[in-house]
């Protein structure tokens, strides 16, 4: 959805109820004035002309309507020249971004950094990938995105503040742009806007419904959802809201994604072939392994890191209702989906995993080195009993094995989506009816 | 000695000049009489010279007779003094466990609970200063569980017979342990649970107080404080323990994790404390206390009405002949604790509306030689940690699946042994009633100088 930046004050305008990166007011608070860095970042986080075809821009995947993920319901994103290259991963919001850690390995395993698997240890470092990636804004190398730059209205505004012999530096140049991306995803107020509807609550400014409440406490206990110990609900710090992550990695054992092209065994795509191999299990050839790669590849070598892979960084859950698909590889299209798995992963894995008669391969996106390809038999429950590998199975939801029951019931899941769509910023509470749901929220089933 | 020469010399000097000068007079015109007059002058200038040379000794001896008199007097006066170290007082005390879960050996655990060390200086008959600082666990870092801690920092001072103040981290005076909390002062290798997680034992507060003694005796200490800062509590983890240990180290009591001991406290609100005691009878202390003020600011975006905390307790003990028998009961409540609870709906360890526990305890000096004593006891105590509770969401109530129950009844019964008064070898055997896997078996060291 790529949109010019021409376009871009009229179609703010246009949507004002949606509201406008850019400077302006959130609906509930008021926003401190853009610093020049931040306005500058701006301009470049919705300048289609800084890609190679001219059609995408940071703004084309990061939909302030969507949560600032992808807003058209794509597992991944398309990109390069002809907006026809299939991206690896699933569109990560950017709202909140701006409170993530630097990345680090401690003893807990890793922690925080951008993107999906951490690789970007700061949001100025990650801000000027998409640039030269092939797959996204696919600018040839440094120096073609500063050719662009040198075009554009706004490039007083980049020397005013870096001076013109930066020009000369590609690469400084376009790390100096990262640095004006990451000062508007600090500064501006839509992407830390905290005016949800549990915000407003918290404030005591809105009450949640009987619903949400339950759905929050289910949220909350470790014997039943445990979503809270991922997604903590409460400040982690006593002035920031609660960010609902905890910036930590776990490996869920996501079922595989087959309509994505990287897991297309038969691809011909070069830049997912050149990340096959063929050594993983004889199963397939190209996993994605989170934090272990394939795209870093500084950490899983040793005995020790071996056990983080299939580990992907922990997302905020603030307007999760708006940014489906889900997981890393956007296997699931809704809310009720992404929790039905939590919670019967282990307990019927028959509807998540191939199934060969009674025999269930579950954790099919792992290689078996992992844990992956793990196999159960439906009709012999001990069968599922002794796993070892890498994936969770042993935090409350997903501590449970064949025969036992769900850790929610499927009332239970509604609860909870319930409380989860209270997350999304919007909200105005003098105006409650105001705000528009998005349709899974209105799916939800009232007890 | 030789002041005495000197004066003897000088007598007969004078002597001598008087004969001299009379035999002149009687031979006035010869020559012999003109050299014997020389030779006399010769004489008496020779003597002269001694006698200014005798004069200069004497000045010289008085000289050094003063010195050393200055010197005497010198140092008499400093060994009259009192030196600085006289007024400075060093103590101590420590306790070392062995505990073996009856049903789980593979978790016994030995544990240097804690060495303290106390530094105290006299300034005047009035004035003292007292601290003391512990290390638990043996080791404080930040890879281990241990804490380096400051447990007492005060000034006290004596106003008059019956009245004296005091200021700054001192302990606040509820029950019969938190006072006297070394381990030659209480039965069992570890303190009482009611007087750890109901009391929040060793429990220290800054702030200013002021204490005495009636002649009708009554003693009596009341005190401004800081106080209890609920946020200290992480509601959002259930009460796991694997052993008694465990459970004695988690903090779990509502006021443990949020009494607030100096260490950066909010003092946005504080507490105030009154505690009662009569020691009239010999042999029994009768008293109670009650500590009470609002919860420091919880979260400025949030308006939850405050939340008022008071602990009360009453207690006994009573040493007739051989026997020490005590019983206590203690209660707290939080009010307002509805909203917020609220904020965490489902959070496994929400803050309680009301916690309350007692004991009954009995020991019997059955044996004892010189300094060697043997006493065993019995102890039934009960605590609650969770009352009641308000705000939450029905069908998430504590304990939640996987933690432990908030209350429990526990029977110890076991020996302490006084190697000196200084010095007790304990051990006791201890049940749990709901948490029957926890029950234990106890050895340990205690000593207090």
């Amino acid at each position: 959805m790529a949109r010019s930046h021409a376009l871009y004050p009229a179609l703010c305008a246009a949507l004002l109820l949606a509201g406008c990166s850019g400077g302006g007011n959130s609906n509930s608070a008021p926003n401190a004035p853009l610093s020049d860095l931040a306005v500058l970042g701006d301009k470049i986080f919705h300048d289609v002309n800084l890609s190679a075809a001219n059609n995408q821009a940071c703004s084309t995947c990061h939909v302030k309507a969507a949560g600032l993920a992808n807003d058209n319901g794509a597992a991944v994103m398309f990109g390069g020249p002809g907006l026809d290259k299939p991206g690896l991963r699933n569109t990560p919001s950017l709202t909140y971004t701006a409170f993530t850690p630097l990345f680090s390995m401690t003893d807990d395993g890793p922690s925080g950094g951008f993107f999906r698997d951490g690789r970007a240890s700061t949001l100025t470092d990650q801000a000027q990938k998409p640039f030269t990636n092939e797959f996204e804004m696919a600018n040839a190398d440094a120096a073609a995105v500063i050719a662009k730059l040198k075009t554009r209205p706004y490039l007083a505004d980049f020397t005013a503040i870096f001076g013109v012999a930066v020009l000369d530096d590609p690469a400084t140049a376009l790390a100096r742009m990262g640095a004006a991306l990451a000062a508007y995803e600090t500064e501006d107020q839509d992407f830390k806007s905290f005016d949800s509807k549990f915000d407003a609550w918290r404030a005591g400014k809105a009450q949640l419904t009987v619903q949400e409440v339950r759905g929050f406490a289910l949220f909350n206990s470790p014997s039943r959802g445990n979503c809270a110990a991922c997604h903590p609900s409460t400040s982690a710090d006593g002035v920031t809201p609660a960010l609902f992550t905890d910036f930590s990695y776990d490996n869920l054992g996501v079922p595989r994604n087959t309509t994505l092209e990287a897991n297309n065994d038969s691809t011909t795509v070069s830049y997912i072939v050149a990340l096959q191999r063929a050594d993983y299990d004889g199963v397939h050839r190209y996993y994605d392994l989170g934090v272990c790669g394939p795209l870093r590849s500084d950490i899983g070598k040793t005995y020790a890191e071996a056990g983080v892979c299939g580990a992907f960084k922990v997302p905020t859950l603030r307007n999760i209702a708006l940014t489906a698909p889900y997981f890393h590889n956007g296997v699931f299209s809704d809310l009720r989906t992404a929790l039905s798995f939590y919670v019967t992963r282990d307990t019927n894995p028959g509807a998540w995993y191939p199934k060969s008669g009674n025999i269930v391969t579950k954790f099919d996106d792992l290689p078996e080195t992992y844990g992956g390809q793990y196999k159960v038999d439906l009709s012999n429950p001990s069968s599922d009993t002794k796993y070892v590998g890498n994936v969770n199975v042993t935090e409350v939801p997903y501590n449970r094995k064949l025969g036992d029951a769900p850790a929610l019931s499927t009332s239970e899941i509604d609860d909870v989506i319930a409380f989860l769509c209270t997350l999304n910023d919007g909200y105005d509470p003098a105006n409650p009816a105001g705000y528009i749901k998005p349709q899974q929220c209105v799916d939800v089933q009232a007890p | 000695m030789k002041l005495k020469k000197i004066t003897l010399a000088a007598a007969s000097l004078g002597l001598t000049l008087a004969v001299t000068h009379a035999g002149i007079a009687s031979a006035a015109d010869s020559t012999t009489t003109d050299a014997k007059t020389q030779k006399l002058e010769e004489q008496i200038d020779s003597l002269a010279q001694q006698l200014n040379a005798l004069k200069a000794e004497l000045n010289q001896v008085k000289a050094q007779n003063q010195a050393i008199v200055a010197q005497q007097t010198e140092i008499a006066t400093k060994v009259a003094a009192p030196s600085p170290m006289e007024n400075l007082s060093l103590w101590g005390y420590g306790e070392a466990y062995y505990s073996q879960p009856i049903h789980d050996n593979s978790k016994s655990q030995a544990d240097l609970a804690r060495a303290v060390f106390g530094i105290g200086y006299r300034f005047d008959d009035k004035t003292t200063f007292n601290s003391e600082f512990e290390v638990e666990h043996a080791i404080a870092s930040s890879e281990d569980a241990g804490e380096m801690e400051v447990e007492q920092f005060y000034v006290d001072h004596q106003i008059n017979n019956s009245i004296a103040l005091k200021a700054g981290l001192f302990l606040i005076p509820s029950g019969l342990l938190n006072l006297k909390h070394e381990p030659t002062n209480f039965f069992g290798v570890q303190r009482n649970f009611v007087e750890t997680f109901i009391i929040p034992a060793t429990w220290r507060e800054g702030g200013i107080g002021a204490h005495g003694d009636t002649d009708i005796g009554i003693g009596w200490d009341v005190g401004v404080t800081t106080g209890v800062k609920l946020s200290g509590r992480d509601a959002t983890t259930g009460l796991k323990a694997e052993t008694a240990l465990d459970l004695g180290n988690s903090g779990a009591g509502p006021l443990a994790a949020t009494h607030q001991e100096l260490s950066l406290a909010n003092a946005s609100n504080l507490s105030q404390y009154l505690a009662l005691g009569y020691k009239g009878i010999p042999g029994l202390n009768v008293g109670a206390s009650v500590f009470t003020g609002k919860a420091a600011t919880q979260d400025p975006t949030v308006n939850l009405g405050g939340q008022r905390v008071t602990l009360w307790e009453a207690h006994s003990r009573w040493t007739p002949a051989k026997f020490d028998l005590s019983a206590l009961y203690a209660r707290g409540t939080i009010s307002n604790t509805g909203a917020y609870n609220a904020l965490t709906p489902g959070a496994p360890n929400p803050t309680p509306s009301a916690f309350n526990g007692w004991y009954v305890q009995g020991a019997y000096n059955v044996w004892q030689n010189t300094t060697y004593r043997l006493a065993p006891f019995m102890r039934w105590e009960y605590y609650n940690m969770g009352e009641s509770f308000s705000g939450l969401v029905p069908g998430f109530e504590p304990p939640q699946a996987g933690d432990r129950s908030l209350s429990d009844h526990v029977f110890t019964a076991g020996l302490n042994f006084y190697v000196t008064p200084n010095v007790v070898l304990k051990a006791d055997y201890q049940t749990f009633s709901i948490n029957e896997d926890l029950s234990r078996l106890e050895l340990g060291l205690g000593v207090a100088f």
